[in-house]
Parts: C-alpha cells; sequence; structure tokens
C-alpha cells in the first residue's frame, strides 16, 4: 500500500513562488524494507525502522524545502517483504504515482531487481543499500547510482586502519557463499596490491549457518594471526565472538559491516557477547556522534525528532532523498535520461554531511565518501554512546591535494573497474 | 597567549567605536574583535600595534557557551554577540544576542533569541537587530533598544549567514541545508522570496552601494553573485570544489572580494569584475580560518583561525601573511571596529 508521507500542495503563484526551473510535481519512490514484528532479527528490525523514522524526516525536511521554494513535492514509500512484491510496489509507484526516481535496494537481491526496473523504465535508481561489488562491475546499469558504500570501500578502509596500526597478519573466516567469497578475494587483493608488509597467514570457508567456530578459532591461533576478519553475516559474527572470547586469543577482531553490523543494537550484541574481543574495532558509512561539517545539527535533529541515534539507514534515506531533490531543483530535471546524465556529471557536486562536496564516480556510479572507524565502548550504558568515533578514511582535511583523488583512496579505480555503460 | 587579566581589560581605554563603513579613517585606529566560540570570550586586537589589547568574557563556563557571530551597532558603541551553545536542539537560557558596551566591556542588555542563534546583524540605523535561528529554521528580528522580538520567518533548514542591506531595505539570512536566501523586506516585517545558490551557502555580504549579495557557498566551492534589484543570482565566482568558503570581506573599494577558505586553510582573493580568483593565500596561514575582516583603508586583512587559535594578518600589497596573533580559544568571528579620534 502506498503511503504517502507527505504531500505539499505548490506554492507557486505566491510571493514566494520562484527560482527552481521545475514546475511539475517532484515525486520520489522509496522502497524500504518492511519492519519486522517485534521478536524479530533485531538488527533487520534497527535497518527498517531506522530507514522508516528517516523517510518521516525526509518528507518533513522537504516538504519544507520545497514549501519555501514554492514547488510541489511528495516522498512515496513502500515497505515490501520480499522482492517479487518490491517490485510491484516500484512499478506502481512509476506508473500510477509519476515518481521520477527510486531508492532502495536492502540487500543485493533488491539492488539488482531494483536496478534492472530502472534500466527497463529508464528512470535513475540509488542503491542505499547494498554493498556487493559485483553490482558496481559486471552488474553496472547506467541508471543505478551506489549511495551505499561498495564492499571494496568498507575492505579498503579496514584493511588501511589495522595495517597502519601495526596488525599485519591477517586471518579470514568467511561463509562459503559467492558474496563472502568475492569480499574474501577483494580484501586479499587489497593487502597484496595496496598495503605492502601485511600478508594472509590463513582463511577458513564455512558453510552458511555455521554455529561452531572452534576450527576457526584454532586455525587463526595455530596461524598467529594479528586479526581477524569475519565475512559473515551479523548473527554468526556474535557468535564466533562469543567462542573466541572464551578461547584467550589476543589477534584483533573485525567483522564485514554488513547493514545489521553498522546498527547500534550490534554495537551493543558485540560488547555483551564478548567484552573484550566485541569492544574492537568497527567500519561504518555513517555516525551519529559524528561532529564535524554540520553532522552535528544533522545528529541532533534526528535524536531530536525520534529519540534514537541516527543509524546508516536513516542517514541514507535522507541524503538519497537530498540528491534527487537537489537533481530536480538545482538542475530543473526530471526526465530520466537527463537525471541520469546530472547525476554522473563531474560538475554536479553534493553535500552528504561528510564535510566535503562529493560526486558519483563516473565508471561505476559509485558514490564517493569516507568511512568511519568507531571503537565499540565496554562500559557503554545504551545506544547513545555505544561506539566512539575514532577514524575517517580517506581524512578530508588535507589542503591542495585534489579532493577527488583523495576520495577514490578506497575502493575500484577506473582500471580495476568490469563495469562497462 | 596573549590575553590580559579581566581587570586589565577593563582599564582599557576603548572610548568608543564608530562604524567602519561609514568614516575615512586614521590607518590604525581601530581594534580587531573576535569571537572566541571554545573559550567563551572575545579577543580585543589593537590595529596599531598588532597585540591584544584585552579579552571581553562572555561566560565562565568555556566549551559550554558558545559565542560566534558578531556585528558592530552604527554609532560604533556596542559589539552584540550571538550566543548559544553545543547542543544544537537544546533549549537554553544561553540562547541569545548579548549586547557589549565596548567602553567598558560590561553587558548592556540581553536579548532572548531561542533557537540557537548564530549569526547576527545591525540595521544600518542601529534600531533592529537580526539573527539567525540555526536549531528552528527561522531568522529573527528584534528591537535593539527593548529587546522586543518584532518578528521571525522561516528560513530554510539550518539557517546562518544575515545580513542587512546599506540602505537598510533587505535582509538576507542563508540556509545552509536548503541551499537558499530568503530575502526579508525589513520595513514590512514580510518575507519577499527565496532563491536557490550555492551548495551549503554560509555568509553573505552586501556591496556598498547596496546592488549586489556575494554569498558563500561551502560545499560548493563558489561564491553565488547575487542581483539585490532582482533578488536573483547573477554569476558566480569558482573557486573550486575543495576551497570551503565561508566567510568573507570586500575591499573598502569594492574590487576585491576577500574569502575564507576555512578547512583549505587559504585565503581566496576575487575581482568582483571578472569574478576571478586572482591569488590564493596559503603560505604561513593560520588553520581554519572561519572569518575574514578588512582594516579601514583596506591594507590589512585580519582571519579568525578556529583550529590554531590565531589571527593571520595579511598585507593586501603583498596579498601574504605578514604575522600570526594568538588569541582565545576557537576563534569564529571577526569585526573591526575605529576608534572616534580617528577622524
Amino acid at each position: 500500500m502506498v503511503s504517502v508521507v507527505l504531500l505539499l500542495a505548490g506554492f507557486a503563484g505566491t510571493a514566494l513562488g520562484q527560482t527552481p526551473g521545475v514546475d511539475l510535481p517532484i515525486r520520489i519512490g522509496a522502497l524500504l524494507p518492511a519492519v519486522p514484528e517485534s521478536g524479530g532479527a533485531p538488527f533487520d528490525f534497527a535497518v527498517a525502522e531506522a530507514a522508516r523514522l528517516a523517510a518521516g524526516m525526509a518528507a518533513d525536511e522537504f516538504g519544507f524545502n520545497s514549501e519555501i521554494l514554492g514547488l510541489d513535492f511528495a516522498l512515496l514509500t513502500e515497505h515490501a517483504a520480499d522482492t517479487e512484491a518490491l517490485l510491484e510496489a516500484a512499478g506502481r509507484l512509476i506508473d500510477e504515482e509519476g515518481v521520477f526516481a527510486l531508492l532502495g535496494g536492502f540487500g543485493t537481491e533488491q539492488a539488482l531487481a531494483l536496478s534492472a526496473l530502472a534500466e527497463e523504465r529508464q528512470i535513475p535508481f540509488l542503491n542505499i543499500g547494498a554493498s556487493s561489488d559485483s553490482l558496481r562491475n559486471e552488474a553496472c546499469s547506467r541508471f543505478t547510482f551506489h549511495f551505499a558504500p561498495s564492499d571494496a570501500m568498507y575492505l579498503d578502509a579496514l584493511v588501511g586502519w589495522f595495517v597502519r596500526a601495526g596488525f599485519r597478519r591477517w586471518f579470514f573466516v568467511h561463509e562459503d557463499d559467492p558474496e563472502r567469497e568475492s569480499q574474501y578475494r577483494r580484501t586479499t587483493w587489497s593487502i597484496r596490491n595496496r598495503h605492502f608488509g601485511a600478508r594472509e597467514v590463513g582463511r577458513i570457508a564455512l558453510a552458511p549457518g555455521t554455529s561452531d567456530f572452534g576450527r576457526a578459532i584454532n586455525a587463526a591461533r595455530r596461524n598467529d594471526a594479528e586479526v581477524i576478519l569475519l565475512l559473515l553475516e551479523p548473527e554468526a559474527q556474535l557468535a564466533f565472538l562469543e567462542q573466541y572470547e572464551t578461547a584467550g586469543l589476543e589477534a584483533q577482531v573485525t567483522g564485514f559491516p554488513d547493514l545489521g553490523a553498522q546498527t547500534r543494537a550490534f554495537f551493543l550484541a558485540s560488547r555483551d557477547a564478548a567484552l573484550k574481543a566485541g569492544s574492537g574495532f568497527r567500519s561504518t558509512a555513517w555516525e551519529a556522534t559524528l561532529d564535524a561539517y554540520g553532522a552535528r545539527e544533522l545528529n541532533a535533529r534526528f535524536l531530536g525528532s525520534f529519540g534514537s541515534p541516527m543509524e546508516y539507514s536513516a542517514w541514507a534515506v535522507l541524503q538519497a532523498v537530498k540528491v534527487l531533490f537537489e537533481a530536480a531543483t538545482f538542475g530543473g530535471l526530471l526526465e530520466g535520461e537527463e537525471v541520469v546524465a546530472y547525476l554522473e556529471s563531474s560538475t554536479s557536486v553534493f553535500d552528504v554531511y561528510k564535510g566535503i562536496g562529493i560526486s558519483f564516480r563516473p565508471w561505476d556510479h559509485q558514490l564517493r565518501q569516507s568511512i568511519y572507524l568507531v571503537d565499540i565502548r565496554p562500559e557503554a550504558e545504551g545506544p547513545r554512546d555505544a561506539v566512539l568515533l575514532v577514524g575517517e578514511l580517506p581524512a578530508i582535511y588535507m589542503p591542495r591535494t585534489d579532493p577527488v583523488e583523495r576520495l577514490d583512496q578506497i575502493g575500484d579505480t577506473e582500471r580495476e573497474s568490469k563495469c562497462r555503460f | 597567549m596573549n590575553r590580559l587579566p579581566r581587570s586589565t581589560c577593563s582599564a582599557m581605554t576603548i572610548l568608543a567605536l564608530l562604524l567602519v563603513g561609514s568614516l575615512a579613517l586614521a590607518q590604525d585606529n581601530y581594534h580587531v574583535f573576535i569571537s572566541n566560540e571554545y573559550g567563551a570570550d572575545i579577543s580585543v586586537l589593537s590595529g596599531a600595534t598588532n597585540e591584544i589589547v584585552g579579552t571581553i568574557t562572555i561566560s565562565g563556563r568555556p566549551g559550554d557557551v558558545r559565542p560566534r557571530g558578531m556585528a558592530l551597532s552604527p554609532d560604533g558603541k556596542t559589539v552584540y554577540v550571538s550566543i548559544s551553545d553545543f547542543l544544537p536542539l537544546r533549549e537554553t537560557l544561553e540562547d541569545k544576542v548579548t549586547a557589549i558596551d565596548i567602553a567598558t566591556n560590561e553587558i548592556l542588555t540581553e536579548i532572548r533569541a531561542g533557537g540557537n542563534p548564530e549569526r547576527v546583524a545591525v540595521s544600518p540605523d542601529g534600531s533592529r537587530l537580526w539573527a539567525s535561528l540555526e536549531a528552528i529554521a527561522e531568522g529573527g528580528a528584534y528591537d535593539a533598544v527593548t529587546g522586543e522580538e518584532l518578528a521571525t520567518f522561516r528560513i530554510g533548514i539550518e539557517p546562518e549567514g544575515v545580513a542587512v542591506s546599506p540602505d537598510g531595505r533587505w535582509v538576507y539570512l542563508t540556509a545552509e541545508t536548503t541551499h537558499t536566501v530568503a530575502v526579508i523586506d525589513a520595513q514590512e516585517l514580510t518575507t519577499v522570496k527565496h532563491f536557490l545558490v550555492s551548495n551549503r551557502p554560509r555568509v553573505v555580504v552586501f556591496s556598498r552601494d547596496g546592488s549586489r549579495a556575494y554569498v558563500s557557498g561551502e560545499i560548493g566551492g563558489s561564491v553565488s553573485v547575487v542581483d539585490v534589484s532582482q533578488h536573483a543570482v547573477i554569476g558566480t565566482a569558482v573557486m573550486g570544489l575543495d576551497s570551503r568558503p565561508v566567510g568573507m570581506a570586500l575591499s573598502p573599494e569594492g574590487d576585491h572580494l576577500y574569502v575564507a577558505g576555512g578547512g583549505t586553510s587559504a585565503i581566496y582573493v576575487i575581482d568582483t569584475e571578472s569574478l576571478e580568483v586572482i591569488k590564493v593565500i596559503r603560505e604561513q596561514m593560520g588553520r581554519r580560518p572561519w572569518d575574514v575582516a578588512v582594516s579601514p583603508d583596506g591594507s590589512t586583512l585580519y582571519t579568525s583561525n578556529g583550529l590554531s587559535d590565531s589571527v593571520s594578518i595579511i598585507d593586501t600589497e603583498c596579498l601574504c601573511v605578514i604575522d600570526n596573533i594568538s588569541v582565545g580559544r576557537g576563534p569564529h568571528s571577526i569585526v573591526i571596529g575605529v576608534l572616534p579620534n580617528a577622524e
């Protein structure tokens, strides 16, 4: 069912009417995950609920902006439980509601489906929830733009931090499926090609759903690992940490930041599962305590409105709406091809509260952006103080260096990209 | 750090100050005021000696109370400071505009301005104050004498820059997140229009004749040039993606616009006719210049450097840094006031 979060009638013709070169209604479609019933997976709930709240905030803020600019704007949201329902909802948003762009893609399967639909219908799609490198390479599409950081960006950032901190002997624990295998291969590529001095000392591939990690822990011990990277589902990461803590190893443990593994609920669960090993470093695409670049005000607005810190999924929804809204207002564009051209132009710069004007990489449509490193606090009392923000990669304050080259230090470069539009 | 005790400050022989823009002045008889957002005070720098000659305490709770934007009254006797805290949404008694008597360093009045006032401007006749209320997406107009709130206006998300046109007719307020300027009719107290400018607009300044306004766009890396008769952007000075323009000041002749490059630790010099960047001053600059002011004779620039707790002094002839002076913690804004015996 379509939920019109906010629909503001146009104010054109009033004294305030002016400016943006778009006369048609600005309608954006958001395909968000269904919020699970209570008692379901806590991290899925955190992701979906934050996205839902952010959609309301986006409707309010951009409704306000539209009103003062004399524009007609609506953010139309759909919550779908599976891919079939998602595609049905997306089609309805395009055909019946006249949305000029879609955002969503919580998971590779949904992102792939929406990407294909966007290509078929020639409208832009902003992927805000799927990090899979395949979407940016073999399965890339000219109508798809990746707001979510890629696997490669997260992994390059993680490797960079740990290697610079002196952790050079890497051990991998990954689920035996193509996506985790791809993440493993990308990490070892990064170690070999970008971080000389570090090396892989071993890996173990486990069947998805494995709950006994004794073999993996023993292998890490035998190989004298300094850092263990878990390429596992969030729940499996917690199970590993619990068993690892008991085993008493000293190696650092971190995990791939799936959406669920970037939530406050996960950080606290990690600390609770393993006070020492589970209180280590994690990477995120957004941090609710980020206090610079206007993020202080953004985070405060979200916290003030909903009483909970802004999770990545909330930030992504809000900023994706912002980018599309600005394409319509600054660019005066609502036609698919024109919006795509605007988004991929090197002169189009967006402000997503990360302190630097950012753009999409022309070769794969990946949004350039920093990744944050947080340290889970053993003494945390709740979601608000769950982590300490300790790093940003790439660091954006490096005067007299090219900002685009700076941001392209993580992720696949044009030379490595397999995307062909 | 060159800071004098308060007792010394009180003994300062600052008599009164006159509005910079309205006078032909001797070169050295002015003082530079720098708001220190982390120190909760204002440093006073002598234009004659380039030495700190006083510190005005805003609050005894540095790190909690946050002075930022400043403006001088037309008669030069009063400096207005917008004061808030570091918690954007917390409504506290700190949200106010404080008027300080320059002669005595005493607080004359405190005007309630709820909603995290970030910057402040004064009407040319000195009767009204205007504040950007960052937390509530509004701008406020206040009677400068009684402190009465005259009106509030919806501005856009995260209002910041505020300026009154030289003829007192228009007030421009920027909205950082909405990327707009709101135009207020200062006499009617009504909103005339909103228009888009560069990405994340910070500060707005009017030209002396009031025909143009300049709006810095921090993330856009540019300055939007506005035709005030139409309230419309007629040009853009492009400074580059990572130039981070924030504070601005015009030379007395209006031919140069000096732009503080914030996180780039640079000052950009723009030719206002060609809108070309003619010089980028980087060497020996303090870190994160957030604001810039020009001496009355146009010979010297002063920048408030937020991350190095300093003021850089720039000779406009060579466009080079000639000195760096330690001030308070977290310099934010900077204004210049001229001593009356300079005439």
